[in-house]
């Protein structure tokens, strides 16, 4: 590292622009997976929070929020079948709801869940299902949109009324709140008729036997053939609660193309530092077959030159980075899906530092190929 | 003797495009003897400094440098023999443009494995006091002269105590009258280190401070006096 230090307070200007170049790279990569994470996290953070470990949809070609319908003999038979430790139907729906005053929330997901069950979720603010007639707990996210502990709003359509009771976290799917709901609100909401039944009636029983899938709490280490056999039996298709994020609309998608610009910054990224690394060895050329005809070894050379790579890349990563986190928790600030956690920044700040390192590493290579008759002058 | 040439021939090229650069060429130099080799351009100075440096191999002959024969080694043993045995003083000095002139000696040190300790910083100011660099120990080759790069050249070339120097068209940069400062320089430092020096020049001028001197044409040498 003798010259390499010394080549680096020497020619500052060309590194500190080079560094300039990782740098930026650093600090978008650690934007765009701080964004990732927070897309992510804004997308199924509902289904993240949910304490399953597999959801048994009707049985269809690929599993569908939308499309799914089960019905009571389903979610016991599951409740009964071996392996399983507890199950539960849970209803969802999308609807557009509005306040009292007709002002727009717009969509939200109403979960239906039996109150009291392992899927319901614990509010950090008010209380929980069940004590009060038709009260539900809410996503943070419809508190930023207005609604408060204790408001009305309506259901769009079916002209149902839900007082919020709780609050919790941005609990959403799909990037839409999530509105936990006794599951017989859910069924009188979705299959009910608009407005509740007509005045001294009463809903059929048969309204009370559905719901859009069952949540099931799986013993680990339970066979995968356990489980298609259980599917058999009920006409169900379960996944597990990884599979289950994708069957969010659009979270396939959206994770595809962030993690598509990622690795294109990478790649760029490894190609612009191959590149400054080749043209800067070119530029050295003279110089190592100086240093080779002194007597220094291949070796020498390469760990100098490796050495300087690894200087420049940790440094302008760092800064890079740095600059990232903090416009970050601005985001953050400011209410944007933006997740900063220690793995997201160090996973995506050591694919830079290995792309760059590798890029550099496939450039100094012609380090190997300067013959030290060059010191003499010319090539002769 | 430091140094011996024994019928070394060195052909470039391929085919049609073959030149003998080196024909059954022999020499000796002795320690603290300054032997110069003059010709004229493309007569086979350089290649007979690349040989007897170990920066490329001949195509027949032995080459021998202090008792170690150095013609048949590998290209990683070769790298050894040039930091441990041998001095390089080049056409144009030849520095590394970041280090200062003091760094420029130690980073022989460094090329051994080593890191540079107060006797090696010692070793290199005396150096660059012999040549008259001591002020200026801390410049960069761009901070100095053609004259003062050349005289740092050959206060490293000495860093290494090496049994044999070879100096490349020393004067080749410098005017008639620094030109001799720098040979006479060379020569008084060969004899006072007692190293083995083979020059090659192309200047008549700078034979003086030599004590031996052959020429070389065509690859040949064809006199020796």
């Amino acid at each position: 590292m003798f010259i390499a230090f010394r080549d680096l307070k020497f020619a500052k200007g060309r590194f500190l622009l080079m560094a300039l170049v990782v740098a930026l790279v650093a600090f978008l990569t650690t934007l765009l997976s701080g964004l990732a994470a927070g897309l992510i996290k804004n997308n199924i953070s509902g289904l993240v929070e949910l304490d399953v470990t597999h959801l048994a949809f009707e049985y269809n070609n690929k599993p569908s929020y939308r499309n799914s319908m089960i019905d009571r003999e389903m979610w016991e038979g599951w409740r009964n079948a071996d392996g399983v430790l507890a199950a539960e139907p849970l209803g969802h729906t999308m609807f557009n709801a509005r306040m009292i005053d007709n002002s727009s929330l717009d969509d939200v997901v109403l979960w239906g869940i039996e109150p009291g069950s392992f899927l319901e979720p614990v509010a950090s603010q008010g209380e929980a299902l069940g004590r009060v007639e038709n009260g539900v707990i809410i996503s943070k996210l419809l508190v930023d949109r207005g609604l408060k502990i204790g408001d009305t709003f309506i259901l769009d359509r079916v002209l149902t009324e839900l007082t919020v009771v709780g609050i919790v976290d941005e609990f959403n799917i799909g990037h839409v709140p999530i509105v936990y709901t006794p599951i017989r609100k859910w069924q009188e909401a979705t299959y009910g008729p608009p407005g509740g039944p007509p005045p001294g009636e009463k809903l059929p029983d048969i309204l009370f036997d559905y719901a859009t899938l069952v949540a099931l709490k799986l013993e680990s280490g339970l066979a995968v053939t356990e489980i298609e056999n259980t599917d058999i039996d009920f006409g169900t298709l379960t996944i597990d609660k990884a599979a289950a994020y994708e069957a969010s609309s659009g979270y396939k998608e959206e994770l595809a193309t962030v993690n598509m610009i990622q690795s294109f910054l990478i790649i760029i990224s490894a190609v612009v530092i191959g590149a400054f690394f080749t043209v800067w060895t070119i530029q050295r050329t003279r110089e190592i077959g100086l240093v080779k005809a002194l007597g220094g070894s291949n070796t020498y050379l390469l760990r100098d030159a490796l050495g300087q790579a690894v200087i420049l890349m940790l440094l302008a990563t760092l800064f890079g980075t740095g600059g990232a986190l903090w416009l970050g928790q601005r985001f953050i600030e400011s209410g944007n899906p933006f997740v900063l956690d220690p793995q997201t920044v160090f996973s995506s700040s050591s694919f830079l530092v290995i792309a760059g390192l590798l890029g550099s590493a496939i450039s100094v290579r012609l380090i190997t190929r300067i013959d030290p008759i060059i010191a003499l002058g010319t090539e002769r | 003797m430091s140094l011996s040439v024994q019928s070394v021939t060195l052909e470039l090229g391929d085919g049609d495009q073959k030149i003998r650069a080196l024909d059954n060429v022999s020499a000796t130099v002795l320690s603290g003897e300054l032997a110069a080799v003059l010709g004229p351009s493309g007569a086979g100075k350089s290649s007979l400094l690349a040989v007897c440096g170990g920066l490329r191999p001949p195509t027949s002959g032995e080459i021998t440098v202090a008792g170690q024969v150095i013609s048949s080694l590998s290209p990683a043993a070769l790298t050894k023999v040039r930091r441990d045995l041998i001095g390089f003083v080049f056409q144009q000095s030849n520095l590394v443009p970041a280090l200062t002139a003091l760094e420029q000696l130690l980073l022989l040190v460094h090329l051994k494995g080593r890191r540079p300790k107060a006797a090696d910083r010692e070793r290199g100011m005396a150096l660059l006091d012999e040549v008259g660099m001591t002020q200026r120990a801390d410049r960069r080759p761009d901070q100095l002269s053609g004259g003062e790069r050349q005289r740092v050249g050959i206060a490293r070339a000495l860093m290494s105590e090496p049994k044999l120097l070879l100096v490349d068209e020393p004067t080749s940069m410098l005017d008639q009258e620094r030109g001799h400062a720098i040979v006479e320089l060379l020569a008084e430092r060969c004899h006072q280190h007692q190293v083995a020096t083979l020059m090659v020049t192309h200047d008549q001028t700078m034979l003086a401070s030599a004590s031996t001197v052959m020429h070389i044409r065509d690859g040949k040498l064809i006199q020796e006096r």
